[in-house]
C-alpha cells in the first residue's frame, strides 16, 4: 500500500509549500492528504492511517497539541510519526511537546531541506 | 521540478478521477486512457474500431484517451486539467523559491544578532552572500571616513581580486559604476586592466551599503562563467547588504560608546589614583569608607596611634643658599627617599608641611620605631650621595609620640580636608623640636616607648624629664640611639650605661654624681651634646638647689 503523509496546517500557503518541498516523494508513490483545521486532521489520521503528519500547533478548533495527545495517547496509533511545527519566536513548550507524544518539533520558516531529509528517513527512503 | 505526467494526473486522489471514475459507471461507455508510450494508465483495453485522441500539455502530446465519440471531449477536458495542474505547480515551485529566500535572510538575521564585531559581521555576510549566490570569489569593502582609506574586513574564494590594487586605486571602484546603486556589472575590463581583477572573472555582481544615505562599502561577487548573475540574485545580494550595514553601522557605534565609556572610566580612576595621593587610602579606610566620593563632613574616627614628625635640621639656613626651585627640589627628593620606609612599615604621610612630614602607625609604635631608624639610614645615604655631589650633608630630626588620635573630615561645604586633631600630634612635633636640644636625632615620648613590644631590642638612653610649654603633665623622653652611623654607634653603645647611670643619679637629686657620670660619657664621646646639655644644669643645681617639689622636668618654653 502506497505510503501516505498528512499536512495539517490552517494555512494554505504553508501547506502548499510543504507539499511543493515533498514534491519529489511522489515519484517514489508517497501520497499527500492535507487538512486545514486538527479536527479534519484527526478524523484523516483515524480513516487514512498516514505514516507521516506534518502538525502545526496553533490552529483554530482543536490546536495540534491537542490532535497528538489524541493520537498518540488516546487511540494509541503509535505508528503515525507526528512532526509538530511551530512558529519562530513562539513559545514552545518542549516538556508539553514529549507529553502529548510529539515524536519531533520544527519551527517555521522551515529549512525545506530539512523537512524533506526528515520526511525521506522517517518513510525509509532513500 | 518533476515533470507532469498523466499517469500523475489520475494517480492523484483527485477529484478529477473520482469524477471519470462516475462518468464511466454511467456512461457504461468502454474508454481507455494510455500515456505517450500507449501503456494502459487507465480503464480496460477498447477492442478495435475505436478513436484515439491526444492529451496535450503546451503542445506535447503526454497520452491518448480511446473509446467513443466523447473520448474526444474527455481527452480535452484532461489536457485542460493538466494544464491547471501545471500552472499550480509552477506557482507552487516559485513560492517555494520566495520562501527560501526568505530561510535564508530569517536565518541571516538571527545570526547577525547574535554578534556586535563589524569585522564578524563583514565575513558572515560574505559567507552567506556565496552561498546563496553561486560565486568564484567575494570580498567586502568598507570605506572608513576618517582615515579616508578601503578597508578589506572580509575575502572568500579564489584569489580572483587584488587587495592591495584595489586599497591603492578606490577611484576605480565608482569608475564601474559603484555608487550607492548595486548592480550586475556587465562593463569591468578597467578594473581588469588596473589589476584589481584577474583575468578569469567573467562576471561581476556587487551591492551597495549603505548607513542613513552615506555609501559604507560594498559586497562584491565574481565568477568565472559568463552570465553567471541573476536579477533574483541581484535582489538577494541587496537584501543581504542591507541587512549588514545596518548590523555593521551599530556595530560601530556600539564600538565606539564602548570606548568612550572606557576613557570616560579610565579618567575616573586616573583622578582616584591622584586623589589617593592627596588624602591617603588608609585615612579613608579608618573612616571606615571606601573612596574619597563617600566621605563626608563630620566624619570621624578616633584611634591610638603612633605619630611620627621629622624636620630637617637648619633648614633655613640651607635654603637660604638655593633658588626656590633648588629648594623645592630638595625636599622633594629628601620626601621621596622617607616615603617609601614609611609605608613599608605600614605607616602613611598624614601631611607635608614644608620641609616637615607627619607620619602616622596606626598599628604598633614599633612599625614607627623600625621606620625612623630605617629613615635614618636613608637620610645617610642620601648624605652620601650629596657628599659626591659637593653638597653639604643634611641633619633630621624624628620624633615619636603614642596616643589617642581624632581622624576626620573638617572644613564646609566648599572646602574639605582631611584632619588629624589631637595632643599627641602636638606632643609628638614638640619632642621632635627637643631634637635640636639634645642634637639627638631619634626621640621617643616614655609613653610611645612603654607600648613597645620587646623594648629591650632598641638601645635606648633616658634623657629625662620635660615639661612641654603650655602642659602640665610631665613626659619622659628617651633616645633611640640604634640609628646613629656605625662609629657613633659603638661610642654610644660604650658609653651607654655611665649615661643611664648618671640620668638615674640626676633624677635623684644626686647631681654631684650625675655631673660626674656625665662628664665620664664626655671623656670617651666629646661630641656627646646631651652628655654636655645634663653637665650644664646638673652643675647649676649643684650650686642653686632645686625646689622640694621638682619634679626632675626640665620646662620647655620654646616650641
Amino acid at each position: 500500500m502506497a505510503q501516505k503523509i498528512l499536512i495539517v496546517d490552517d494555512e494554505a500557503h504553508i501547506r502548499m509549500l510543504i507539499e511543493q518541498t515533498l514534491e519529489e516523494l511522489e515519484d517514489e508513490g508517497v501520497e499527500f492528504i492535507t487538512a486545514d483545521n486538527g479536527e479534519k486532521a484527526l478524523h484523516l489520521i483515524q480513516s487514512e492511517k498516514p505514516n507521516l503528519v506534518f502538525l502545526d500547533v496553533m490552529m483554530p478548533k482543536m490546536n495540534g497539541m491537542e490532535v497528538c495527545h489524541k493520537v498518540k495517547r488516546e487511540l494509541g496509533l503509535e505508528g503515525v510519526f507526528i512532526i509538530l511545527l511551530t512558529a519562530k519566536g513562539q513559545e514552545f513548550d518542549r516538556q508539553k511537546g514529549q507529553e502529548v507524544g510529539a515524536d519531533v518539533y520544527m519551527t517555521k520558516p522551515f529549512d525545506p531541506e530539512m523537512i524533506l531529509e526528515k520526511a525521506r528517513q522517517v518513510l525509509a527512503l532513500s | 521540478m518533476s515533470p507532469l505526467t498523466l499517469k500523475s494526473l489520475l494517480n492523484k486522489r483527485s477529484d478529477f478521477t473520482a469524477w471519470l471514475q462516475s462518468w464511466q459507471e454511467m456512461q457504461g461507455n468502454a474508454l481507455a486512457v494510455e500515456d505517450q508510450h500507449h501503456q494502459l494508465i487507465f480503464g480496460e483495453a477498447v477492442a478495435g474500431q475505436s478513436e484515439s485522441f491526444p492529451v496535450n500539455l503546451n503542445d506535447e502530446i503526454l497520452g491518448w484517451v480511446k473509446g467513443g465519440p466523447q473520448a474526444r471531449l474527455i481527452a480535452q477536458l484532461m489536457s485542460l486539467q493538466l494544464q491547471k495542474e501545471a500552472e499550480k505547480k509552477k506557482l507552487g515551485a516559485e513560492v517555494l523559491s520566495l520562501y527560501q529566500e526568505l530561510n535564508v535572510i530569517y536565518n541571516f538575521s538571527e545570526k547577525l544578532s547574535q554578534t556586535i564585531e563589524p569585522e564578524v559581521i563583514a565575513k558572515l555576510t560574505l559567507e552567506q552572500a556565496i552561498h546563496s549566490i553561486p560565486s568564484h570569489s567575494g570580498v567586502v569593502v568598507l570605506w572608513n571616513e576618517e582615515t579616508k582609506q578601503l578597508h578589506i574586513p572580509a575575502r572568500s574564494g579564489l584569489p580572483l581580486f587584488n587587495e592591495e590594487k584595489l586599497r591603492s586605486q578606490p577611484g576605480l571602484l565608482l569608475k564601474i559604476g559603484l555608487g550607492g546603486q548595486s548592480e550586475i556589472v556587465n562593463e569591468f575590463d578597467v578594473l581588469k586592466d588596473s589589476g584589481i581583477l584577474e583575468a578569469p572573472v567573467q562576471s561581476l555582481i556587487y551591492a551597495a551599503m549603505k548607513a542613513k544615505h552615506r555609501i559604507m562599502g560594498a559586497i562584491i561577487l565574481a565568477g568565472m562563467e559568463a552570465e553567471q548573475y541573476s536579477a533574483a540574485h541581484l535582489k538577494l545580494l541587496v537584501t543581504l547588504a542591507l541587512q549588514s550595514s545596518t548590523a555593521i553601522e551599530s556595530a560601530m557605534l556600539y564600538e565606539k560608546n564602548i570606548r568612550e565609556v572606557r576613557e570616560r572610566e579610565e579618567a575616573i580612576l586616573r583622578i582616584h589614583e591622584v586623589t589617593k595621593k592627596f588624602v591617603p587610602s588608609e585615612f579613608i579606610r579608618a573612616l571606615g569608607k571606601d573612596s574619597l566620593t563617600d566621605v563626608m563632613l563630620g566624619d570621624q574616627v578616633g584611634k591610638n596611634v603612633t605619630v611620627l614628625f621629622t624636620d630637617i635640621r637648619d633648614f633655613t639656613t640651607l635654603s637660604e643658599k638655593m633658588t626656590p626651585e633648588e629648594n623645592f627640589r630638595f625636599v622633594s627628593a629628601f620626601n621621596a627617599r622617607l616615603g617609601p620606609v614609611i609605608r613599608a612599615h605600614r605607616g602613611f604621610i598624614n601631611q607635608y608641611l614644608g620641609d616637615s612630614i607627619m607620619a602616622l602607625f596606626p598599628d604598633a609604635p614599633e612599625d614607627a620605631l623600625e621606620a625612623s631608624i630605617e629613615m635614618q639610614e636613608a637620610i645617610q645615604d642620601f648624605n652620601l650621595e650629596r657628599s659626591r655631589e659637593g653638597l653639604q650633608a643634611i641633619k633630621a630630626g624624628i620624633g615619636l609620640h603614642t596616643g589617642p588620635l581624632i581622624m576626620g573630615i573638617t572644613g564646609d561645604e566648599y572646602r574639605l580636608d582631611a584632619a588629624t586633631i589631637s595632643d599627641t600630634v602636638n606632643t609628638a612635633a614638640r619632642i621632635e623640636s627637643l631634637t635640636k636640644y639634645y642634637r639627638s636625632p631619634l626621640l621617643l615620648s616614655g609613653d610611645a616607648l612603654l607600648q613597645i613590644q620587646q623594648a629591650e631590642r632598641y638601645h635606648i638612653r633616658h634623657l629625662g624629664k620635660v615639661q612641654l610649654k603650655g602642659k602640665y603633665n610631665v613626659l619622659n623622653i628617651v633616645e633611640c640611639i640604634n640609628g646613629y652611623p656605625a662609629e657613633e654607634l659603638q661610642l654610644k653603645l660604650r658609653t651607654l650605661d655611665y649615661f643611664n647611670e648618671a640620668m638615674s643619679a640626676y633624677l635623684n637629686r644626686d647631681f654631684g654624681l650625675a655631673a660626674e657620670g656625665f662628664q665620664q660619657v664626655l671623656r670617651l664621646d666629646p661630641e656627646d651634646h646631651a652628655a654636655k646639655y645634663f653637665i650644664n644644669i646638673a652643675n647649676k643645681y649643684q650650686h642653686q638647689g632645686v625646689p622640694d617639689n621638682w619634679s626632675g622636668a626640665e620646662a620647655m618654653m620654646h616650641k
